[in-house]
């Protein structure tokens, strides 16, 4: 005992508790600890009822339903007491029911004591709930049950559903997508990505960054930082194929966010316009040449009305029978070249009108 | 003194016990009453090698219960072995516990129980009540006439490092049942069937001069005298005598019972002291302290001594007031002497220079609160010196 400061007073009260009149002197039972221990179970109970996993208890030997959580037969619309030692196996769609049969009978295989499978649960109405059911075999002192834990995945398929189509979207795309990780570094490419740019498979490019694969002039060494900054781009430039082999592309680029704002990948989305770039190139040049035509005709008409004018100034001077031919000529001379000189002007309003159609004409 | 309030409030609880040849083949049944399917079952090597153990193991087996041995008890249990079983219990996933033995293996059992039911050390429960939850099942099976660990509510213990018997007391630690069989005290040799029996006598005269007594317990505890003072000698000399054994172990009985309920007094206390100090044998330290506390309580409760002495086969009434105390004394002496026990404390191998520390460890003991007189440090070293 510890030692006390007042023996006479400690020895009344220990007296006291000896003879068995203390607060907590009373028969051993464990009547209290099970009523904690029942509350206990009853919060956990509680717990397990709240949850939107519908949980089975089976009994391992009979594969009998021995218990369930509320969530388990609300979710399947039967009554508590409809499932209880009904054949657990009865509830799984005809499917997958030989795989659990197969799974009990299995049951002393300890390569066997949980797995995970995917099943339709029948609910009451008939109807087939799928859901992804981990079972397990656990044991309490010398009784050998099954847990079976069923996730409905309903949500979860058409998620999945959903996912496949964008994903087929994707990698059908004739624009080619490159999808990388906020550092740069490519996670995806779709197969026009990699036909564009002449690689095998997205892991042949999947070191290197993604300024590699473009040649933007001066902008292209800091594309991820205009791209961070922007949030966005959109333009045209060169695109460097795996042998290195430049090619004109379009590209717009953009960084994809969570919910909470935060990066979580960058997006480029790609064009091959090397063919319509080429074909601007024949255009500017075709319009070129008939400017150069049209100048050179402007040119041309001074170049015979300046002699004309002497001709005729000299004509007019002398007295010859041929006099009335040759002004009669270098009228008709002048009227050809006063044709000239308007077609020249409306050239002009062609030009303009191409100009306007066109922007690429004048570059 | 003792209260004379007769109407001041008392408790009395009296445990499941079943009395009689046989007893112990009962083990197997009450375990499985209790839905135990594995059980520690707690021993020591000379209970062991005595057979007893075994015999309850067939009970157990008959029973289609498993168990585990826990054997590694000495006299005065240490708190480190009750740890140990502890330890034991849980590597065996036991869910409740049979112990077979003397006081040792069912004080160990007891504190194993409430160990493994609160999982703190057996240190943390000291003290009156510190048990919050009640340990495990524990049916006993005892094996000598002494202790009544089987049906009390104590349990000591010896801390080694302090080198202390500590005192542990609640109600929960009362075992489930106790199955009384007379034959396992057959095996018990001489020393050990008169100190046990000692123990048990000192029980019943500390019970009724307790200053918690109650006439529920001094029923039992005179009872108890009686039949110990008959009895005691003949099974002493006669091992096999099944009938003197089984007046013992009802002696006992009835002594554990008026002391479970009305304590202990001086001669416990100052005993605890000698074992926790310098590890000696329980029964015998009573033996030897019991007439000389019994002489210094004396004026506190004289007609209770007188009582004994009476049952001790003296007559008091034929002397004066002084006459009577030294006579208690006498009884006692004389009793202890018929019995073979001669030793005085220096026999027992205390120092003189041990005697303050004995007498101040004896002073906290919780058995001392109920003594019938109010000692002081240098009462009990006068009484520690007088049985020197």
């Amino acid at each position: 005992m510890h030692r006390r400061s007042d023996p006479e007073q400690d020895w009344d009260t220990l007296r006291r508790r000896i003879i068995g009149l203390g607060e907590r002197s009373i028969h051993k039972s464990y009547y209290p600890e099970l009523q904690s221990r029942l509350a206990e179970l009853e919060r956990f109970r509680a717990i397990l009822d709240q949850t939107n996993d519908a949980i089975f208890l089976i009994d391992a030997w009979t594969g009998l339903l021995v218990d369930a959580n509320e969530s388990a037969w609300v979710q399947l619309g039967y009554k508590r007491g409809d499932l209880m030692q009904t054949p657990f196996c009865n509830l799984i769609a005809p499917e997958k029911r030989i795989w659990f049969l197969d799974f009990f009978a299995a049951g002393k295989n300890p390569s066997r004591r949980q797995q995970a499978v995917t099943a339709g649960l029948l609910a009451a109405g008939g109807t087939e709930v799928p859901v992804e059911v981990t079972i397990r075999f656990v044991t309490f002192g010398e009784e050998q049950y099954a847990v079976a834990v069923a996730r409905d995945i309903t949500e979860r398929m058409r998620a999945e559903e959903e996912l496949r189509i964008k994903e087929s979207a994707l990698e059908s795309s004739t624009n080619g997508i490159l999808i990388a990780d906020v550092e740069g570094y490519p996670i995806y490419a779709n197969p026009a990505f990699l036909q564009m740019f002449a690689f095998a498979s997205v892991d042949a490019l999947s070191d290197r960054p993604v300024a590699e694969f473009f040649d933007c002039g001066r902008a292209g060494a800091n594309l991820l930082e205009r791209l961070v900054a922007t949030g966005s781009l959109i333009g045209e430039g060169l695109g460097r194929r795996s042998d290195g082999l430049l090619f004109n592309i379009q590209i717009s680029g953009s960084i994809v966010r969570n919910d909470a704002g935060d990066p979580l990948c960058m997006m480029f989305i790609c064009m091959d316009i090397t063919e319509r770039k080429a074909a601007e190139r024949i255009q500017r040049e075709a319009y070129e040449q008939l400017r150069r035509n049209i100048e050179q005709f402007a040119i041309l008409g001074d170049h015979i009305r300046n002699p004309l004018q002497v001709i005729v100034g000299l004509a007019e001077m002398i007295e010859d029978p041929l006099t009335a031919t040759i002004l009669s000529q270098s009228r008709r001379i002048d009227g050809i070249i006063t044709e000239l000189d308007r077609g020249w002007v409306e050239s002009e309003s062609v030009r303009r009108y191409l100009k306007r159609r066109e922007p690429v004409a004048e570059e | 003194m003792l209260p004379t309030d007769e109407l001041e409030l008392k408790k009395f609880f009296v445990p499941e016990f079943i009395l009689g040849r046989g007893a112990l083949e009962l083990a197997g049944r009450y375990a499985r009453n209790f839905s135990l399917r594995k059980v520690l079952l707690v021993t020591d090597a000379g209970v062991k090698q005595a057979g007893w153990a075994d015999r309850v193991c067939t009970s157990l087996n008959e029973a289609d219960i498993s168990y585990e041995i826990f054997d590694r008890v000495s006299p005065n249990p240490r708190a480190g072995e009750v740890m140990a079983g502890a330890e034991a219990y849980h590597a065996a996933e036991c869910q409740g516990i049979v112990a077979v033995g003397g006081g040792s293996p069912i004080d160990c059992a007891k504190g194993i129980g409430i160990v493994t039911s609160n999982r703190r050390h057996i240190l943390a429960f000291e003290g009156v009540d510190r048990v919050q939850m009640p340990a495990p099942p524990l049916v006993c099976v005892p094996t000598t006439a002494g202790s009544s660990a089987d049906v009390s509510q104590f349990a000591i213990i010896t801390d080694e490092d302090e080198r202390r018997k500590i005192a542990i007391i609640s109600k929960t630690l009362v075992p489930d049942i106790s199955l009384l069989d007379p034959l396992p005290l057959t095996s018990m040799d001489a020393t050990l069937t008169v100190d046990t029996g000692m123990d048990a006598l000192c029980h019943a005269v500390e019970a009724y001069v307790s200053n918690a007594s109650s006439p529920i317990t001094d029923l039992h505890a005179l009872e108890a005298i009686r039949l110990i003072a008959a009895a005691l000698p003949e099974a002493a000399r006669a091992p096999d005598d099944l009938q003197a054994r089984y007046l013992t172990m009802l002696g006992s009985l009835y002594a554990g019972l008026a002391f479970s309920n009305a304590s202990l007094g001086a001669v416990h206390a100052m005993a605890h002291s000698l074992g926790g100090l310098l590890d000696l044998a329980h029964g015998r330290c009573n033996a030897v302290l019991l007439e000389h506390v019994a002489g210094y309580n004396y004026a506190a409760a004289p007609d209770r001594f007188d009582a004994i002495t009476r049952l001790l086969g003296q007559q008091p009434e034929e002397l004066s007031g002084n006459e009577r105390q030294a006579a208690i004394t006498r009884a006692v002496a004389g009793f202890r002497r018929s019995l073979g026990i001669d030793a005085s404390l220096a026999d027992l191998g205390v120092e003189p220079g041990d005697l303050p520390a004995l007498a101040e460890r004896a002073l906290s003991d919780p058995c001392m609160a109920t003594n019938p007189r109010r000692p002081n440090q240098k009462d009990i070293e006068e009484i520690y010196a007088s049985a020197f």
